[in-house]
């Protein structure tokens, strides 16, 4: 039986702008909100919009998220038709290749989408922050009876030229399409996550890829020759949450509006549209008897014995007695000793912070600022002292200084 | 066949001792009890024989089964699975006895179409009222090693308060052992002796093909109570081997034992005896963490994902989803799952079972020796 949508998810960026986050791990497989990782959010739209057909498209160091994603299960999305597929580069009788763009990454798994025989294609991408109602976009898509719709957002005019814009018509029909523009003509940003209807997409690609100077790219390429064609283009208006979270501070950030669900507009508290993740297993967190906590997220296995003020706390870790975690990160299996002080940071996992070390501070303006980073498995010595503008991957010797 | 299987299958009674805490069981049983922030009773035991290379799991379920079957499923989170052995659940037999069994050995009976049908050559079984993080492998490999017909486990401790206490309502059997160089020399059943004894915990390892035909024998001749009326008599002919579990046992046997053993984990000693060693698998609910609000207070808690804290909590035991009103007061207590403690309202020395709700400025209060209980969708 054909499926009417399959879903096809870009996981394959290095997200190189999140730098010691990313040394062992692709982007989307980067830890999020106390217990999830960045590709729950796309897999659990899918399961909650009803798609039961996902292929994710790896490259850049796939161990960590090939094992998380494992046979699906977390998301029920292990099915005996359809499911989740993870979908690395492979090699066929003509020859190998990477993927070598957006549009080439699904070029190269056109065999695996015909094996489903969709109408529709929903292209996804894996670093964003977002709850979203697919089957609603999908709806969208066939009332306005498009070819290709993408789904934008309104961003503030003077921060228009940043993104890639879609300029429309009355009814939603895109007219033009504009990549970080001097002079903005519209301010709906895409948000680089389009239906197709599955027919026109294959001979976008298959065109593609017989053009030797196209970077094989959906913005620079496919989209443009869309246009160029004048296919029947819509955009989607989507007004919900949603945050790229491709650098430090925007990642950050996003992981601190988690905790003010009700300004901020994220809200993981949803019994309606659960995001769901493969679960630590660990037994529930304690609180001692001299720990202070504060408006934080705190969640399985955690050890709390000193003071925790807005942070997101994932499974595991451990505040020992006279530490101090503030606006904090702190990633699974992290522990943070007597005395260490920890402000406005991110922590990866399995750090371990001793005594009296010092990791970063608040600026003063209240703002993001600077956040300090610390790679996963480092150990920071005790007595060290980590600047808030560091970008920590090895280890910091006792006493040492990293800024 | 590579070493990491276990040679047994388990055998679990998930009622055993349902009686003695009606509380907790009138829509549930034993082995479906919450325990310890997310967990049910059975996890303990059902996680520990996974983890000893234990695939093949039965429950001889009695009654009040659906909160078991509904936390169980197809045992999954258990990784149980399996094309071969798995998870079963067996309810009673309803056309073979109009009555529904009451002992070991008309549950066994019941099943032992089954046992004749596996390949395992041993078979533990053990009841759902301790929470452990025991090594079957080690039981396992002692029953072997001391050419036991049947090895039965204890613990050194005092007999419960609830069995000894005088006129008491308890109608359930519970033995202790008198053991020499690790035979069993005597037993007794339902002794008031004081001080420590070798309490049994109602863990037994037999081999399959001895269980059936002992079972087959004591059948016939219309027995009902494994220990009380096959190995009793037998003593001196079977080779009972007692083996001593000296780790941590978390026992529940009324609600008062079920407040205090809760409140244990809130010392970390505790919490790392029981947990430390192999995972306790449960039910996954996809919850949230836990978010502590601005204004929230927590002290000396052990807290599950899903909970809402605004309020003040203090010494105590929340379950999943437990949500804390703003200026609200928990001491002491232990809160089910979904349990709605509202603005301003306090709540101390309590236990609340599933989905109850405390309205706003209500106060409740019990004491250490006795905890106001809330039953399960009930609102105060």
């Amino acid at each position: 039986m054909a499926k009417e949508l399959v879903a096809m998810l870009l996981a394959g960026g290095q997200g190189s702008r999140l730098y010691a986050l990313t040394q062992k791990l692709a982007k989307p497989a980067v830890p999020f909100g106390g217990k999830y990782r960045i590709i729950d959010f796309p897999l659990s739209n899918c399961v909650n919009s009803g798609i039961d057909t996902v292929g994710i498209l790896t490259q850049y160091q796939p161990l960590v998220l090939n094992e998380y994603i494992g046979n699906g299960q977390p998301w029920d999305l292990d099915r005996l038709y359809g499911g989740v597929h993870v979908l690395p580069p492979y090699q066929q009788a003509s020859g190998s290749d990477w993927y070598k763009g957006t549009a080439n990454a699904i070029y190269q798994n056109i065999s695996f989408i015909e094996r489903y025989d969709p109408e529709y294609v929903i292209i996804l991408s894996g670093d964003q922050i977002c709850k979203q109602d697919y089957s609603d976009f999908l709806r969208f898509h066939k009332e306005k009876g498009a070819e290709f719709s993408v789904a934008v957002m309104e961003v503030p005019w003077e921060e228009a030229s940043r993104f890639g814009l879609m300029v429309t018509d009355e009814n939603d029909k895109i007219t033009e399409f504009q990549e970080k523009p001097k002079e903005p003509k519209s301010n709906l940003a895409s948000m680089g996550i389009y239906i197709f209807n599955w027919d026109i997409l294959k001979k976008y690609l298959i065109e593609d890829e017989a053009d030797p100077n196209s970077e094989n790219d959906f913005g620079n390429n496919i989209i443009p020759n869309l246009l160029r064609d004048k296919r029947s283009m819509y955009a989607y208006r989507f007004s919900g949450y949603w945050k790229d979270v491709g650098t430090i501070s925007s990642l950050w950030e996003a992981n601190m509006e988690v905790l003010d669900p009700e300004h901020s507009g994220i809200n993981l508290f949803d019994e309606e549209w659960k995001i769901y993740s493969r679960n630590s297993g660990m037994t529930g967190h304690r609180i001692g008897d001299d720990a202070t906590v504060e408006d934080s997220m705190i969640t399985d296995g955690c050890n709390i014995q000193g003071t925790v003020k807005h942070s997101v706390l994932f499974a595991g870790v451990t505040v020992e007695q006279g530490a101090v975690v503030e606006d904090a990160v702190v990633m699974g299996n992290t522990v943070i000793k007597a005395g260490a002080v920890v402000k406005h940071c991110i922590i990866a996992e399995k750090v371990v912070i001793e005594e009296g070390a010092v990791v970063g501070e608040t600026p003063e303006d209240g703002g993001v600022g600077q956040v300090a980073t610390i790679a996963s498995y480092v150990t920071i010595g005790a007595n060290a002292k980590i600047g808030p503008n560091a970008m920590v991957y090895d280890d910091v010797e006792e006493g040492g200084e990293q800024w | 066949m590579v070493n990491s299987k276990a040679e047994a299958l388990g055998i679990i009674f998930p009622n055993s001792y349902d009686a003695l805490i009606p509380e907790l069981v009138t829509e549930r049983l034993m082995a479906s009890i919450p325990f310890a922030s997310r967990y049910r009773m059975c996890d303990f035991l059902i996680s520990s024989m996974v983890h000893c290379g234990i695939s093949n799991i039965s429950l001889l379920v009695r009654q009040n089964y659906h909160s078991l079957m509904d936390h169980l499923g197809s045992g999954r989170e258990w990784d149980l699975v399996r094309k071969k052995g798995g998870l079963n659940i067996f309810p009673p037999y309803a056309q073979k006895s109009v009555k529904v069994y009451t002992g070991r050995i008309e549950a066994l009976e019941s099943i032992k179409g089954f046992l004749k049908s596996q390949t395992e050559k041993y078979v533990i079984m053990s009841d759902s009222n301790v929470a452990v993080n025991f090594d079957f492998k080690e039981l396992l490999n002692r029953h072997i090693e001391s050419n036991a017909d049947v090895t039965v486990v204890y613990h050194k401790q005092e007999i419960p308060e609830v069995f000894k206490r005088p006129n008491g309502v308890n109608k359930e059997y519970y033995y202790t052992f008198d053991v020499a160089d690790g035979r069993v020399k005597k037993i007794y059943i339902n002794s008031i002796q004081s001080g420590i004894t070798n309490y049994g915990l109602n863990i037994y390892v037999i081999e399959r093909e001895h269980l059936i035909q002992l079972i087959e024998e004591a059948y016939v001749h219309g027995y009902t109570y494994f220990v009380r009326d096959l190995l009793v008599p037998q003593i001196d002919t079977l080779n009972i081997q007692g083996y001593c579990y000296d780790g941590y046992v978390a026992h529940i046997h009324d609600m008062k034992s079920y407040f205090e053993e809760n409140m244990k984990l809130l010392k970390e000693e505790n919490l790392h005896a029981l947990f430390d060693g192999n995972q306790i698998y449960t039910k996954i609910r996809d919850d949230n963490p836990t978010r502590y609000v601005n204004g929230s207070k927590a002290k000396n808690v052990l807290v599950a994902d899903g909970c809402v804290i605004e309020g003040e909590v203090e010494n105590s035991v929340l379950f999943r989803g437990v949500k804390i009103g703003k200026g609200a007061k928990v001491k002491n207590c232990v809160l089910m799952q979904d349990t709605v403690i509202e603005d301003g309202a306090s709540v101390e020395y309590v236990i609340t079972d599933k989905d109850v709700t405390v309205t706003a400025g209500k106060s409740l209060t019990g004491n250490d020796s006795f905890q106001v209980f809330v039953s399960k969708r009930q609102t105060v």
